[in-house]
């Protein structure tokens, strides 16, 4: 019996080392190794030996089958990593196109904003375009025949109506219908009339932001911008806060941040307007502005999407070539 | 708002600071600054040149050849000038020099085969005026080799302020040093005012008399007499041209600076023709036509605020003189005008008659009405001084109800609950003084203040805290090291279309924004679109009524661009009125939120491994069936249905949730593309998403997985051409019973050997159950009774 177990490894161990290809070693596998190849009938032949005989023979038997098996593996394993010159496969095809879609960009800026607020526990509130004069002036403080509804160009409908000129109508929309404490950003698109070139058009975006509540204050804006900034720029960001003016927000803030172009003078770019809200405004929605305080934030989507790409023409964003689309 | 800074020192000493930290400062105040342009490094290399020589240029008829020095080294130069010539005292921008008219920059140059090495300057190329009639020639008094800025006195630097709505107190160089020398903590002075000389009084050479007080609450006048009208003295023109003035005689001039000084407008009468030497401050009335001193007849509004004399009107209040009793070469006495008019009344006036002055601007803002004499005075000492006249004594002050500042009550505790950080009670007190707050009374707690008159803004505590933050500084905020959130349920109203959006991008759309303002003529092919009443060109005069055009715009200028193959989406809100009507309320009008997708060009373009196909109907109801199904849950029910005669669509299906249609879509008709200049298919889906939103009733529910076998059948049938393929399945359904679960169409085949007028259909069918294996002859006997059905309902026949 061991005899024959030898004799079978040899002829196994010559048929391979004889220029095999792959077709003739699946035929050595299927003759030696195969279900009902040798081994297999070895095996048969091993089951009806003496019991004296048998652990011998078995040893025997398992460990030349072992070593056969692995002879095999390892010459089929050469064979595949060896391309077959008959079946020639062209890697440097390219693959079949798998189209994906891209949003704009100043979507995907807008989701970029979104989320550095939703993470600091912000609602996100939209609200209507068509905005009342009512809405979106006089419940935010701006008089009427005052100097300050000269800052923003305003598209009118009638004497009523308007395209808002900013989201923050939207907060005096949630101010009226939710009590405090509100915290929400209210993004969307602003209508200014102002003369279409490269660094304006009638049209762009903006995220509003607001914090009511009984202890809001205005070292808490700043704490907040600074963590926005530092999200959306790095944590090296080199920022300021200077006073300005909105009708809405008493005290009023801009903030700046710096702006250093490889190779070119930096400067610095106004980011957002914010401030704490005006008591005018909180009374008008009739929320008690001695023990409510709040403040209130606005960015411009479009400018953070230029600085962030080095976008320089904002018509570019609303072109709509494929050729920018398909850029981000 | 240009501010001069030479003029600046006037009143503050800033001797010892870089123009970097002035403009940091103002910035840093609330003076926003926008630009800043500095004369001597504008005429960096440009020096006083003489000319030595002048020859004929060799080449050229009109051209000369110089040699100008600059009093150390020769140089040649070629020049054009009609006007130039040896011993002339020029402006020679050397090599390196920018020349400001055109930002070129002056090299080493061969003119017409002539070395040239510098240029003698006109005064355009100079930026000094229009003028390029000639070289600039100066008089004997010039060094020659000085730098031309310093000789000209340009050496300035001019600062561009952009002042926000509320600052009036800072419309004036007087204004803006104060509050540098309060972010500063700098001392500041007012120029000086001498005590009249002259013994006549002004209310003894003219009076005043107000009829409307509310729109003028004050009202200053101070008379000059025997003065000459002539040209200002080289510092004052100086000063008008640094902000951009232009110099005109001595009166006009000085009324201008002492504006830009301290920011109240004035304005000077010549007192000759102010009939019965009277100033009435009324109402235009039925007076309506007013020439302006442009020479401009204007229309009046009757309740617009008018300063007349004893017979007529002589100036629009706050806005604008009139030409009838203008200050000419020829007027010997002259009445100044300071006075306080209410802003909203000025504003109004201005805005009607589409006029907005220097005035103007000021008195909308609101003007200190504190200043009106010293305005008055320092303007008339000027003018007497420049123009050889006598200021009369005192002034004519109209004034029936004196204005009383604002008072405000400051609570310490208060400025802590907003700003959230701790300023030194000390260092508040110190920043009030600085502003000129007064403070009347001062407790434990609070301060009561009274706010100066040049803060028109300042009405409320808040209003306090601000200055004080501001002059503190901003930066000097702490920044908080956390921030608490709220364990509040929070709402993402934007969540269902950042869905439709992803859904989109997964699909292989490109999002795009388009313009939602309209040209007239696309709008109107939408019902009721609604009218921009101001609209900035006729291109944008209606809001959009449906996304539709500006997709097509889009694709339009794609295609221009050679990108023909296009999978376009925007999701964005439309506009249009309800009924013909105007809109009064938000009931008029509707505004709801759409998606439009559009597919044009090929679907599958040419590559190696297939042929290129057009994009056409049914990928469009393909991906309009991806978004319902991936939008709506199981329960929702969307039922497609075919459209006819649509305006837009060649053909289109809506498709229904109800009894609503919540999308439409189809084959755009190739005239309506016509209009867009697109010659290749178009097909397009329009959603309504605020509609489909109301229809969103959560996701599914789990559905147990089917643990027995499906049995499927396939059949072919030949049937008449024109036979509609859902009307087959519904005869399928009809004829096979609750074992059919799906039915799947998968061949149309046409041809020849069918006959005329036929095509065939295979389908194939899966049946099962949840709760058994079905048995073979029980598929067979369903299987049967439907191709039955078929049979009979359309003469078709089974194939094969």
């Amino acid at each position: 019996m061991l005899e024959k177990i030898n004799q079978t490894v040899k002829n196994f161990e010559s048929d391979i080392s004889n220029g095999v290809n792959k077709d003739k070693l699946e035929e050595i596998r299927v003759k030696y190794l195969g279900r009902k190849g040798l081994f297999t009938r070895l095996f048969e032949e091993f089951k009806v030996l003496p019991k004296d005989e048998k652990p011998k023979v078995g040893k025997h038997l398992n460990e030349q089958r072992t070593k056969c098996q692995n002879k095999f593996d390892e010459l089929i394993s050469e064979y595949d990593q060896v391309s077959d010159s008959d079946d020639f496969i062209d890697l440097t095809l390219p693959g079949r196109k798998k189209e994906l879609g891209t949003k704009h960009i100043l979507t995907q800026t807008l989701e970029e904003i979104k989320n550095v607020f939703k993470g600091l526990g912000f609602s996100v509130y939209e609200g209507p375009e068509l905005e009342s004069d009512y809405n979106n002036f006089e419940m935010l403080n701006f008089p009427a025949d005052h100097p300050a509804r000269d800052m923003q160009d305003t598209f009118f409908i009638n004497n009523e109506f308007v395209l808002r000129t900013h989201t923050s109508p939207v907060q005096v929309r949630l101010m009226q219908n939710k009590k405090p404490p509100l915290r929400a950003i209210m993004p969307g698109k602003v209508y200014r009339n102002e003369a279409i070139s490269a660094k304006s058009y009638c049209l762009f975006h903006q995220v509003e932001g607001l914090f009511v509540d009984t202890d809001v204050t205005f070292a808490e804006l700043k704490g907040t911008l600074v963590y926005f900034a530092k999200q959306f720029y790095g944590n090296d960001v080199k920022y300021r806060f200077r006073p300005s003016f909105f009708p809405f927000t008493e005290p009023s803030a801009e903030v700046d941040i710096w702006w250093q172009p490889k190779g070119k003078e930096g400067k610095w770019l106004e980011i957002l307007g914010c401030g704490m809200v005006d008591p005018n405004v909180l009374e008008n929605v009739g929320i008690d502005s001695e023990k409510y305080t709040g403040y209130a934030f606005g960015m411009g989507v479009e400018r953070i999407a230029m600085l962030k790409y080095g976008i320089n023409d904002i018509r570019l964003f609303f072109d709509n070539d494929k050729r920018f689309l398909e850029q981000f | 708002m240009k501010v001069s800074l030479n003029w600046l020192k006037d009143y503050i000493n800033l001797d010892d600071v870089s123009v970097e930290k002035i403009t940091d400062k103002l910035t840093i105040a609330g003076l926003e600054v926008d630009d800043v342009v500095d004369g001597s490094k504008i005429y960096e290399n440009f020096v006083i040149g003489y000319v030595k020589e002048k020859d004929k240029h060799p080449n050229a008829d009109k051209l000369s050849l110089c040699l100008v020095t600059d009093g150390t080294d020769d140089y040649k130069v070629v020049c054009g000038a009609p006007n130039v010539e040896a011993g002339q005292k020029v402006v020679f921008a050397k090599v390196g020099a920018v020349i400001p008219k055109g930002e070129f920059k002056i090299t080493k140059a061969k003119i017409r085969g002539e070395e040239s090495v510098g240029m003698i300057c006109a005064e355009d190329e100079l930026g000094l005026s229009d003028d390029h009639s000639g070289i600039m020639v100066l008089d004997d008094s010039y060094n020659v080799g000085d730098n031309f800025a310093d000789a000209m006195k340009l050496n300035d630097v001019i600062i561009d302020v952009d002042l926000t709505p509320n600052r009036a107190d800072a419309m004036s160089h007087i204004g803006v040093a104060r509050d540098l020398a309060a972010i500063m903590n700098k001392q500041f002075k007012y120029p000086e005012i001498k005590p009249d000389e002259a013994e006549t009084t002004s209310a003894q050479l003219a009076s005043v008399e107000i009829e409307n007080s509310v729109n003028c609450p004050r009202y200053v006048g101070k008379v000059v007499t025997g003065i000459t009208v002539k040209e200002s003295p080289e510092w004052l023109k100086n000063k008008l041209i640094a902000i951009g003035l232009r110099p005109i005689n001595n009166v006009v001039d000085v009324t201008n600076f002492v504006m830009h000084e301290i920011g109240q407008p004035l304005h000077a009468f010549d007192l000759d023709k102010l009939a019965d030497k009277k100033i009435i401050v009324k109402d235009a009335g039925s007076d309506t036509k007013f020439v302006t001193l442009d020479s401009k007849e204007r229309t009046l509004n009757p309740a617009d605020l008018m300063i007349c004399d004893g017979k007529k009107q002589v100036a629009i209040a706050g806005v604008m003189g009139g030409e009838n009793s203008e200050v000419t070469n020829d007027s010997k006495n002259i009445l100044i005008e300071s006075a306080y008019f209410n802003p909203s009344a000025v504003r109004k006036t201005a805005k009607l008659l589409g006029l907005s002055t220097d005035a103007s601007y000021r008195f909308e803002r609101g003007v200190d009405y504190n200043k009106t004499k010293w305005a008055a005075k320092r303007a008339a000492q000027l003018i007497a001084e420049l123009a050889e006249g006598t200021a009369a004594k005192g002034e004519i002050d109209a004034y029936p109800a004196p204005i009383e500042n604002n008072k405000v009550m400051l609570r310490f505790p208060r400025v802590d609950k907003i700003l959230g950080y701790k300023i030194e009670k000390a260092l508040m007190l110190d920043i009030l003084k600085r502003l000129e707050f007064e403070i009347v009374n001062e407790t434990e707690s609070d301060l009561e203040l009274l706010v100066p008159s040049t803060r028109p803004d300042v009405l409320r505590e808040v209003d306090v805290i601000e200055e004080i933050a501001r002059i503190h500084g901003y930066d000097n905020i702490p920044v908080v090291e956390k921030i608490t959130v709220s364990l509040d349920e929070k709402i993402d109203q934007s969540k269902f279309t950042n869905d439709v959006r992803e859904l989109l991008i997964s699909l292989g759309f490109n999002e795009i924004i388009t313009n939602s303002l309209l040209n007239t003529e696309t709008a109107q092919k939408f019902s009721n679109p609604i009218k921009v009443l101001n609209p900035s060109s006729v291109e944008m005069a209606f809001t959009r009524p449906s996304l539709l055009p500006g997709m097509l715009n889009t694709i339009s200028k794609n295609i221009k661009v050679k990108e023909t193959d296009l999978q376009l989406f925007e999701i964005g809100h439309v506009f249009s009125k309800n009924s013909e009507s105007e809109i009064k309320s938000f009931d008029d009008f509707s505004e709801t939120e759409h998606l439009l997708i559009a597919i044009t060009g090929n679907a599958e373009d040419k590559q190696w491994y297939r042929d290129n196909r057009k994009s056409d109907i049914y990928d469009l109801e393909g991906f309009a069936n991806s978004i319902f199904k991936k939008l709506f849950s199981n329960n929702v029910v969307v039922k497609s249905v075919k459209q006819n005669n649509d305006p837009i669509f060649e053909y289109s299906l809506v498709k229904k949730v109800k009894k609503s249609i919540v999308a439409s879509g189809g084959k755009i008709k190739s005239d309506f593309l016509n209009g867009f200049e697109i010659k290749q298919d178009v097909f397009i889906f329009d959603f309504n998403l605020s509609l489909m939103n109301e229809y969103i009733s959560g996701r599914n529910k789990f559905t147990e997985l089917l643990k027995y076998p499906k049995v499927i059948r396939d059949f072919a049938f030949v049937l008449d051409k024109n036979i509609e393929v859902d009307s087959v399945e519904k005869s399928i359904v009809k004829g096979s019973s609750k074992l059919l679960k799906n039915i799947k169409l998968f061949d149309i085949f046409e041809g020849e050997s069918l006959g005329e007028g036929k095509k065939s259909l295979a389908f194939q069918l899966e049946y099962f159950d949840y709760t058994r294996t079905l048995k073979e002859e029980e598929v067979d006997k369903d299987f049967w009774s439907a191709i039955e059905t078929v049979k009979k309902t359309f003469n078709a026949q089974l194939r094969g």
